[in-house]
């Protein structure tokens, strides 16, 4: 494979702390620290090198990236200072922003997360699921809900999730778990993404 | 000098409650110290009073019975006009005899006494040696490059005249090469200017700087403080000490026409040629590059070793490139990247500008084109073959080779060997010697400074990083060993400050290195010589000169006072004034052996000062202990260890030997450089003689202790007592 600069420039300026790995000396701390690393095929080490490389396909596709459960403890030890945790985000990020879905569960899982965040203006146990399941519709949601059944029983048993908060008006009726002033925070959350907008075109 | 003697028994560190002390005073009378003073803490303030008293008495001879001479040497040092002889009552005796008889211990302190007795009896003050004439004061730096420049500012500005004598027409060096340097001060983001126009007008502007430029050194004659250096342009100098700072060759990039297509373009250059581009200002139009690191280095066909400033320098050659163009691809490959201290910053630097580092295995990359190149390489990182297109360039960081002549000396093997043999050894030896030289020395032992393998003049290069084996000459930058520029430009105060020390033990009279400050030094008695000449080939440091008839002629400026002529020596007309082939003969001698049927055994551990001593210390402190039947005596080095001290010992009933000294070898930790290995040479030559004896030669062993080798200490001394035992009693016993 050629080596290319091309895709390097490209993380360096339009990742969110993309320019960050330039220091990266390539001593592995981070994927010998990351406790998902095991379920990743390259980690964040390798996946730099891959940056470096040109290999814009291969990084953006990647599962990888979007794997980061935000634990801190690759950019707590990480001895060239690199904010790891970020620069995997926003190359997530930026996959998505380029209509590249690296991994599917974890796009719906976020994007409900963050509708729910948008919607109420806080993260709760119920909505978040619900959300992520009914976004393939309603029988393959009812049919992914009943898979991760134990994971609810399993929440309502350490009182995480309340069996009160399925009942209506809780979640059909807007407003009432709402914070208050979310219509701020929307407008906030747009500002935000407009200027994100702004800046990746 | 009347010799008024007095002896000092301490009762502390539970002397007084191991020994019976008028037995040790009785044993130490037998060797003529009569008078003895107790006390109970002896190195208090009390007790270094009580000898103080005496010394201002008139005492100048003292027998101090207390600790090892490696303890409390302050509180037990009574000016250079008094002899004080140390018994290590409590190291040798007490602490390491837990498991010994109460009189098997007691025989041991007496032994210790009796031997420290005669050793001060026998013993006389030194008088430091005083070259005839003035000392010269002067300060010669061959090579006007950073190093020598340094140390010719370094040493002027101490004082000192300088003479620095550089071959090209202009003072500089490789500094007159060089475009810019990297980052070398905090936060390290910024090239910086050349400093070599600093250092002409210092230079320049000090009036004890003579420069002489155009010029090299025909001949140097004589030793530390009088030095006599003839020019090529007819100058002739005097000079205290000198310097060699004659830097460093670029390895010769021909040699890697094979590897890394050298010469099949000109856009392959190497680190040295980019530097002359881009101080040209040659540098425009680069798009595409790669350097690459190690080439021709850490490479068994090559350079085997780190030149330690490609790495940096192809940081800063790649900000060039980034300064220029910011938007050229910039590689480097390379096997590790070494950039310690602060120069890492600059590593990183290099990345903030969007350098890229590939780190290659241990084949070299493929490089094929002409105008634009193709460069192939793996990639450990990304663990595959990758390819790197269109290169406007390809630079090949190659290291550097010192400037200076390779020296190599026959194996020590060759002495005693059949003739023909070590005639071809000495052979071999002389042609891979290089014929030319930097200073010319009149040595005895040949014009240049002795070299290890890769040319690089031999010295201890953590412990006494200037040091050459030729006292008074020191090295400095970049022909010691591969440094960067500013540890080069360190490197010229560093030998600048050993130069004046030098200069000022001349003076004094006195050993400069290692045996600092020591005014003793071997005096020759002419009329017994037999002119062998193995004290003029054996020096270590080429200190003994021959006239035409083979008289040695030492040159006592020159001597380190380690005592390996007096080991050489058939003769035995080599002496010290306080350590001679007599005094440690009467020491071996002032030991009681017991009669065969007391069945207890007697060993002399003759132990290096420098390594196996402090062990022995030291293992001792930690509680070790081991027969009570091993008597230590303290060498200088173990090649001062005259053979007849071996029949001594065993013509008077001792059973074994151990010589207990440093690592010989090419990984040698001798002070003395060859003393380890020459005591072991010559011992390997003693089984014939002892064979003639009808004696085991198990009964002597060389052993090797390292300084940090307590733990051995004990063990060593066991198993060889067990081998005396399965020998038997020496024979000579009684005799």
């Amino acid at each position: 494979m050629d080596y290319n600069q091309t895709f390097a420039n490209e993380v360096y300026e339009k990742v969110d702390s993309g320019a960050e790995i330039k220091v990266c000396m390539q001593c592995g701390v981070c994927g010998a620290t990351c406790p998902l690393r095991g379920e990743m095929k390259y980690g964040p080490r390798q996946i730099w090198s891959l940056i470096r490389a040109g290999r814009r396909d291969e990084v953006l596709n990647n599962p990888d990236i979007m794997l980061c459960t935000s634990c801190y403890t690759c950019k707590v030890r990480c001895p060239r200072g690199v904010p790891i945790m970020e620069v995997m985000h926003g190359l997530a990020h930026y996959a998505l922003a380029q209509g590249i879905v690296p991994r599917a569960e974890t796009a719906k899982f976020g994007k409900a997360f963050w509708e729910g965040i948008y919607d109420t203006g806080r993260v709760d146990e119920a909505v978040v699921p619900i959300k992520y399941c009914l976004q393939d519709g309603l029988v393959a949601g009812l049919k992914k809900s009943l898979g991760m059944m134990d994971i609810g029983l399993a929440l309502m048993k350490a009182k995480r999730m309340k069996p009160k908060m399925f009942i209506p008006p809780n979640i059909f009726i807007p407003g009432v778990h709402k914070i208050k002033g979310v219509k701020q925070l929307q407008r906030m959350l747009d500002k935000a993404a407009a200027i994100d907008a702004a800046k990746e075109a | 000098m009347s010799k008024k003697v007095c002896g000092y028994l301490c009762k502390g560190c539970g002397i007084g409650d191991a020994l019976d002390l008028g037995g040790l005073k009785k044993a130490a009378g037998e060797q003529g110290v009569k008078e003895f003073k107790e006390h109970d803490v002896l190195c208090s303030p009390e007790g270094v009073a009580m000898i103080q008293a005496d010394v201002d008495a008139g005492t100048n001879a003292l027998l101090i019975a207390a600790c090892s001479s490696r303890a409390k040497t302050d509180e037990f040092s009574f000016g250079n006009q008094v002899l004080v002889e140390r018994v290590s009552l409590r190291e040798q005796v007490v602490w390491c005899s837990a498991d010994a008889a109460d009189d098997d211990r007691q025989m041991l302190g007496e032994d210790y006494m009796r031997m420290g007795g005669v050793k001060l009896t026998k013993s006389e003050l030194p008088t430091p040696f005083q070259l005839e004439g003035e000392v010269a004061k002067a300060v010669l730096v061959v090579g006007g490059g950073i190093s020598g420049l340094n140390a010719a500012i370094a040493a002027a500005e101490a004082g000192n005249q300088v003479y620095l004598v550089e071959k090209e027409p202009e003072l500089g060096g490789f500094l007159r090469t060089i475009n810019k340097l990297g980052p070398q001060t905090a936060p390290y983001r910024e090239l910086e200017d050349n400093p070599l126009p600093g250092l002409l007008e210092k230079v320049s502007g000090n009036p004890n700087i003579k420069a002489f430029t155009g010029a090299t050194v025909d001949k140097t004659e004589g030793a530390p403080g009088n030095f006599t250096v003839s020019l090529s342009n007819g100058e002739s100098l005097r000079a205290g000490a000198i310097i060699q700072a004659t830097g460093w060759v670029p390895y010769d990039p021909e040699k890697l026409a094979d590897e890394l297509a050298y010469g099949s373009s000109p856009n392959i250059v190497t680190n040295v040629q980019f530097e002359q581009k881009a101080k040209e200002g040659g540098l425009g139009g680069i798009n595409s590059i790669a350097f690459i690191q190690c080439a021709g280095s850490r490479d068994a066909n090559h350079l085997p070793y780190c030149s330690a400033f490609c790495c940096l320098v192809s940081c800063k050659q790649a900000m060039y490139v980034k300064q220029a163009n910011p938007e050229a691809s910039v590689y480097v490959i390379y096997k590790d990247l070494r950039t310690p201290s602060q120069s890492e910053e600059v590593y990183r630097e290099a990345q903030r500008q969007g350098v890229i580092f590939i780190r290659r295995d241990e084949t070299y990359p493929t490089i094929t084109g002409s105008d634009k190149l193709s460069l192939e390489t793996m990639d450990v990182l990304l663990n595959e073959k990758v390819s790197l297109e269109e290169l406007d360039m390809v630079v090949l960081a190659t290291g550097m080779k010192p400037n200076n002549p390779k020296v190599v000396e026959p194996p020590l093997v060759a002495f005693g060997e059949d003739q023909d043999a070590a005639k071809k050894l000495v052979e071999e030896a002389k042609a891979q010697t290089e014929d030319w030289s930097v200073l010319n020395l009149q040595y005895r032992q040949g014009p240049n400074l002795p070299t290890l393998k890769y040319a690089m003049p031999d010295s201890h290069f953590i412990c006494f990083p200037y040091e050459t084996r030729r006292t008074g000459i020191y090295t400095a930058g970049t022909v010691r060993r591969p440094m960067r520029l500013t540890q080069a430009q360190d490197d010229g105060v560093g030998a600048a400050m050993k130069a004046i020390q030098a200069i000022r033990a001349a003076e004094a009279g006195c050993a400069v290195h290692p045996r600092s400050g020591d005014e003793s030094f071997p005096e020759f008695a002419m009329q017994r010589c037999t002119q062998c000449k193995r004290c003029t080939e054996e020096c270590p440091f080429g200190a003994i000169n021959e006239d035409e008839k083979a008289n040695p002629l030492p040159n006592p400026t020159r001597c380190r006072r380690c005592g390996v002529c007096m080991g050489a020596c058939p003769e035995r007309i080599i002496s010290f004034k306080n350590y001679s082939v007599d005094i440690v003969g009467s020491q071996i001698k002032a030991i009681e052996v017991p009669e065969e049927d007391e069945e207890k055994p007697r060993v002399v551990v003759l132990a290096c000062e420098n390594d196996a001593l402090p062990a022995i210390d030291m293992a001792a402190r930690l509680g070790k202990s081991w027969s009570a039947f091993v008597r230590f005596i303290p060498v200088r080095c173990l090649g001062s260890v005259n053979l007849v001290w071996i029949a001594d010992a065993l013509s008077s009933g001792i059973d074994g030997l151990i010589l207990m000294g440093c690592r010989r070898g090419d990984d040698y930790q001798c002070h003395f450089i060859k003393g380890s290995e020459l005591a072991n040479v010559r011992m390997s030559k003693i089984s014939e003689t002892l064979q003639r004896l009808v004696l085991e030669a198990d009964r002597i062993k060389v052993a090797e202790v390292g300084i940090t080798d307590h733990d051995k200490v004990a063990g060593i001394i066991n198993e060889f007592m067990e081998v005396i035992d399965s020998v038997g009693p020496n024979p000579y016993k009684g005799f």
